[in-house]
């Protein structure tokens, strides 16, 4: 077997173990070195002296690999953020955001659900991560928007497509481990990120409020005093009390990295200290939520950046056998124009997004495609934002919806799992229709970081 | 079996949740270094090393507690529909055939990389203050022990459920919150249901 034929072996044995549900990052590590001990070894000079079974050089590649996920400087921010929204996840803080907004909103159609909508995508943003926030919503919002008489399906997909929002809008940990596999500035990814991000946000906004205009019936107009009531105090003092503190800890980190003051690690840091002391400002503090966010911010920083070790390695090896150049053949074969190979790679990836998380999906599949994007004369920043988007759908679409599945979670039990897949549809239509605008001005990500950058 | 199998995944349990304290220390070195330099144009020699050191110690350490809590990431589509002796099965077999060749390389590499660094007192090129770093090496031979010896922990699970049909209980732990709130959600079901039992039975 000739070497690009062992590499196709290789990504083939991949997927196939993928599917029996092995920890990802030990089946890298694992294939990479056995191919990687095949592609060094050398039977003309194996048992010479200096050649023995442990003097192949793949050793060296394995420990120089995980040595770079060890070593770098952007991955350090990836605990950082992790720890800042395990802390807010604890500070008791939705409840006030969430009723505040409703207030402020009480005007507007379907006021609830827009409340919900800003409480999941502001909440998000600041934690970055899913569960906590749709499951939060899912005790919180959810149950009042069904005893207003709102729709179930109508309410469900507000949350869920809303609770995804975070992982687009920056300071996103999904963008920052993107910028990492496709070696893309992180700072410039946040700039190309906020008005993608904005636009997806506003676009949900938008048919929230038409669709209730048009039918009203999906969400009955809540008696606007009680929820005014419930803050028992000015809606202007129940703002600056709990959206305003929230708003000020995101914009000064992302502020932070976008004007250059700090490195996304030092303005993560600081978004440490600052979650804690808005949580130690909500009385939520308490020592063993403190233990709770650090021993699962270990948890999840080395389940990431593990995965990086393994993928690091096996891609080197890949690589070194010419996997890489068999696989962008194969597609410039196809004889693509830029348009078409866009589609099928976001395709690719909306598919993979059915079986597998994000980290996998951004750590092991999307570095293949990059390679090719020269080719086609697409900017790796406007792929990943691009990527950003779709990935929104992963978290919606079944089988592994993993929002919908957090919500019915902790919803009552008559509320049906299908009756939220139907009400999340709505919003992967919008979300095709933002990757359209996106494609079609993608000055829209692109302004952004020729500004900060010149 | 069980006793031996608990205690491995205490030690590593233990070993990543000390470690986890790490975050504690990168963010206040980081954010120290954020205020001398923008407030007292005093940047700090040692910030840059701090960051990455505690961040490679964090989650190379935490490695091992990760796998004794299932954390890492597997594309469990078609697993999750398998039996539990089934799924026991097929895990111990790659156990052996990926993650132990695996792991065990990364030991005995790991362990030549670091002893050169340390012959040569290496210092880290990226410093300002020409940190050292060749005792910082040394964190991935350690890391990869740990993650070795947890190995064996899943070893005897695997075992254990291929044996008695179901997988062995983990110890308690922390959870995210949302596995916290929807069990706790699905325990109050469980109370009301129980109470409605009850109340039938009394009609």
């Amino acid at each position: 077997m000739t070497d690009p034929q062992v590499a196709i072996l290789m990504l083939t044995a991949f997927i196939f173990v993928i599917m029996l549900g092995f920890p990802i990052c030990f089946t890298l590590v694992g294939m990479g070195m056995g191919f990687g001990y095949y592609y060094y070894f050398n039977a003309a000079t194996f048992g010479t002296p200096g050649h023995g079974i442990f003097d192949n050089q793949i050793f060296d590649l394995l420990v120089n690999r995980t040595y770079s996920v060890i070593s770098n400087d952007i991955l350090t921010a990836v605990p950082m953020f992790l720890f800042m929204g395990y802390i807010l996840e604890r500070a008791n803080i939705i409840d006030r955001l969430f009723f505040s907004l409703m207030a402020a909103a009480r005007h507007l159609p379907a006021a609830m659900a827009v409340a919900a909508l800003a409480t999941c995508a502001i909440f998000s943003t600041a934690t970055g991560i899913i569960g906590a926030v749709v499951t939060l919503m899912g005790l919180l919002a959810f149950p009042s928007m069904l005893k207003a008489n709102y729709d179930t399906s109508f309410a469900a997909g507000v949350i869920c497509a809303g609770g995804c929002l975070g992982i687009l809008i920056p300071p996103s940990i999904m963008l920052l481990v993107y910028s990492v596999s496709a070696s893309v500035s992180p700072v410039q990814l946040y700039a190309g990120a906020i008005l993608p991000g904005f636009m997806l946000a506003g676009l949900y906004m938008l048919y929230v409020i038409g669709r209730a205009t048009i039918n009203p019936a999906l969400a009955p107009k809540v008696n606007a005093e009680e929820a005014a009531e419930i803050l028992g105090s000015n809606v202007i003092i129940a703002l600056l009390t709990s959206f305003f503190p929230l708003a000020i800890l995101i914009l000064f980190v992302l502020g932070a990295i976008l004007l250059g003051w700090a490195t996304p690690t030092e303005a993560a840091a600081t978004g440490c200290i600052g979650s804690l002391a808005l949580a130690y400002g909500y009385k939520a503090l308490t020592w063993d939520r403190l233990r709770e966010a650090v021993y699962l911010c270990a948890r999840t920083s080395a389940m990431v950046c593990w995965l990086f070790v393994g993928s690091w390695t096996f891609s080197s090896v890949f690589s070194l056998l010419g996997g890489h150049s068999v696989v962008e053949h194969f597609v410039l074969g196809m004889n693509l124009d830029p348009v078409a190979f866009l589609i099928l790679a976001q395709v690719i990836i909306f598919l993979l997004g059915w079986p597998l998380e994000w980290s996998e999906i951004i750590i092991i599949f999307v570095p293949i495609f990059l390679p090719m994007l020269p080719h086609f004369g697409v900017d790796p920043l406007f792929f990943g934002i691009l990527v950003a988007l779709n990935l929104q759908t992963s978290f919606l679409t079944p089988p592994m919806a993993m929002a919908a599945y957090y919500l019915k979670g902790v919803s009552p039990p008559h509320v049906q799992l299908v009756e939220i897949f139907r009400g999340v549809m709505p919003y992967l239509v919008m979300v095709f229709i933002a990757m359209t605008i996106l494609y079609n001005f993608p000055e829209i990500a692109l302004y952004l970081p020729k500004i900060v950058y010149g | 079996m069980r006793d031996f199998l608990f205690s491995i995944d205490r030690i590593s349990a233990w070993m990543g949740k000390a470690f986890g304290w790490c975050i504690m220390i990168g963010a206040v070195g980081s954010t120290w270094e954020v205020i001398s330099t923008k407030m007292f144009r005093a940047p700090t020699p040692w910030a840059y090393d701090l960051s990455y050191m505690m961040y490679g110690c964090l989650f190379m350490m935490a490695g091992a507690y990760a796998l004794s809590r299932d954390a890492h990431v597997r594309g469990d589509v078609f697993y999750r529909l398998l039996k539990p002796k089934s799924q026991a099965r097929i895990e111990l077999t790659l156990y052996f055939l990926f993650f132990f060749p695996g792991i065990l390389a990364l030991m005995y590499a790991g362990t030549d990389y670091a002893w050169e660094s340390w012959t040569l007192r290496e210092r880290s090129v990226m410093s300002i203050a020409w940190f050292p770093i060749f005792h910082f090496k040394f964190i991935i031979p350690i890391a990869a022990f740990f993650v070795f010896l947890q190995g064996i922990a899943q070893v005897i699970r695997c075992v254990i459920c291929m044996k008695e049909g179901a997988w062995p209980a983990h110890l308690h732990d922390v959870e995210e919150l949302e596995t916290t709130l929807v069990h706790a959600r699905e325990d109050e079901q469980e109370t009301a249901d129980d109470l409605g039992v009850k109340t039938g039975s009394a009609d």
